[in-house]
């Protein structure tokens, strides 16, 4: 039953991401008084990228084919080990924060690899900027999750998820604290203004997209509107359980399903609605926001220690 | 969830907001926070009277409403009126205030290591709120420190101030009124005379940069 749950919720993610981010573009237009393109334009250029045939740069190696499929991979993986419908992981072995951290770091080390084995000049640089932010954010989603390890006093997100939902997790301030450093390091994951602007400005900000063509740059742009899902997910499956099916019958599940869908709707609302009021930072003061991060998580920690 | 637990939750609820006085960006808006701290320090001295049943701390949570959430603020907000706008007292602090988070919460810990060692008359569950309102005492002069405006440094010591009443009541419950009005009085007159001082300085020189006040004399 587990397993069958999570292929579900791994298809689901994957058919829904770009929904949700043809929504969230959709949202920023609607704000900049525009019409904009449909909310399904994603799927309409998916389905365009995987007729076109693929064109490679030449020079590049095994590093740059490889990068696409275990960069989507990686993520189809996370979504189908979240505790998304139930409180419990469906497949507990991937319901690891080690992990999920793990899974979360390999697509943005192959990205960053693909970006040196590219020919092009710009693509070093848009890698390096992904590599700043997981340095600058990377470290702060640790620390949030290792409170929620001692104070839940395990390391699978499903038990961590059912000790928030019965409210048994322990030093409540805490936990509640950790849940707002959680959110604002989800949010700079995910990629959005002021942080980034996925679309725009390929060559610079995600570097390698330049170099991709095809099947390659469809996986690709799944990949970064899926990872944007997948991080929302983490956030809501820890700290927002509430909803989720606590038993496995078929019918709480698909309640289960539908309450997580609401909840990431919110969540990707509530970032659309920040990410167009506010405006891009240079990334050379992007320390200067994830020091407030590190700040709220080590807070966490401190309250954590203290027991309050 | 009452009790001692609740105590505990409204001293790191003390932190959450002392913090958002150091950040906050306008004077305005530091004066409003720090009415906000102040209602959190009446809800503490308040849940400390209701569980260790001193009845002086009740009158010590009205006097601390009446002079902290009220009247101070109004003071300092009056003051920021009189400044005016040419006299910068919005200016950016020293540091990157984001900064001063992690700050905080280092100074929390350590406030907690110190008095882990301490036997607490009232009970050992209060104990995180000792730590807490120690901590006060170094985000009032982590305050200070990182700001440049000296009508934001009077928040620190306002923090400062907060801190010590709280340790008070925790290591006092039973003290009697007189103690309560000195500190009250005491939080009151120095932030009158630090805001007449300001408001002097802001019509002399024209600034509040304590970076440009150091050659002040006589």
């Amino acid at each position: 039953m587990s397993i069958v749950v999570a292929l579900l919720q791994a298809v689901l993610l994957v058919a829904l991401a770009p929904l949700v981010s043809g929504i969230a573009r959709k949202i920023r237009a609607k704000m900049h008084a525009r019409e904009g393109a449909s909310a399904l334009q994603d799927y309409y250029d998916l389905a365009k990228l995987w007729h076109r045939c693929e064109v490679r740069e030449g020079g590049s190696g095994l590093v740059s084919r490889a990068m696409p499929p275990v960069f989507l991979g990686c993520f189809i993986l996370i979504a189908a080990g979240l505790p998304l419908a139930m409180q419990a992981c469906p497949i507990p072995i991937l319901g690891d924060i080690i992990t999920i951290l793990y899974l979360m770091a390999l697509p943005r080390f192959m990205f960053s690899l693909a970006s040196i084995d590219s020919a092009g000049s710009y693509t070093a640089i848009g890698g390096i900027r992904e590599l700043l932010v997981g340095v600058l954010v990377e470290p702060s989603l640790m620390l949030v999750l290792f409170v929620m390890a001692v104070a839940v006093g395990s390391t699978n997100v499903g038990i961590m998820a059912n000790a928030v939902a019965t409210l048994q997790a322990y030093p409540m301030v805490a936990v509640v604290v950790a849940a707002v450093a959680c959110a604002m390091a989800c949010y700079i994951e995910m990629g959005k203004l002021p942080f980034d602007l996925a679309e725009a400005e390929q060559e610079i900000q995600e570097g390698p997209l330049a170099a991709y063509s095809g099947p390659s740059l469809a996986m690709l742009k799944l990949g970064v509107s899926l990872k944007q899902l997948v991080v929302a997910s983490l956030f809501v499956a820890i700290f927002v359980p509430f909803g989720a099916a606590a038993a496995a019958g078929p019918l709480d599940i698909l309640i289960g399903f539908i309450v997580y869908l609401v909840k990431v709707l919110v969540v990707f609302l509530l970032a659309s609605v920040i990410e167009n009021s506010v405006m891009r930072v240079r990334y050379k003061l992007l320390g200067r926001y994830t020091w407030f991060v590190v700040g709220i998580a080590s807070l966490s920690l401190v309250f954590l220690v203290i027991g309050i | 969830m009452f009790g001692y637990p609740l105590v505990n939750v409204l001293g790191a609820c003390l932190i959450i907001t002392s913090m958002m006085v150091v950040l906050a960006r306008t004077g305005r808006a530091a004066a409003c926070l720090y009415s906000l701290q102040s209602l959190v320090l009446v809800g503490v001295l308040a849940s400390l009277g209701a569980v260790t049943g001193s009845t002086e701390l009740f009158t010590w949570s009205a006097t601390a409403f009446a002079t902290k959430v009220v009247l101070v603020p109004a003071i300092l907000l009056y003051t920021l009126k009189k400044i005016g706008s040419d006299a910068q007292a919005d200016l950016p602090p020293r540091m990157n205030p984001m900064k001063s988070v992690a700050l905080v919460a280092v100074e929390v810990f350590v406030c907690f290591v110190v008095v882990s060692g301490i036997d607490l008359p009232t009970a050992d569950a209060a104990l995180p709120t000792l730590a807490v309102s120690l901590a006060h005492f170094f985000i009032g002069l982590t305050c200070i420190v990182i700001q440049r405006s000296i009508f934001k440094q009077i928040f620190g010591y306002c923090l400062m101030e907060n801190g010590s009443h709280v340790t008070l009541a925790l290591l006092a419950p039973q003290a009697p009124e007189l103690v309560e009005i000195g500190v009250a009085t005491d939080a009151i007159f120095a932030v009158i005379i630090l805001a007449v001082l300001v408001c002097r300085m802001a019509r002399y020189t024209h600034t509040l940069d304590a970076d440009d006040l150091c050659e002040l004399k006589g």
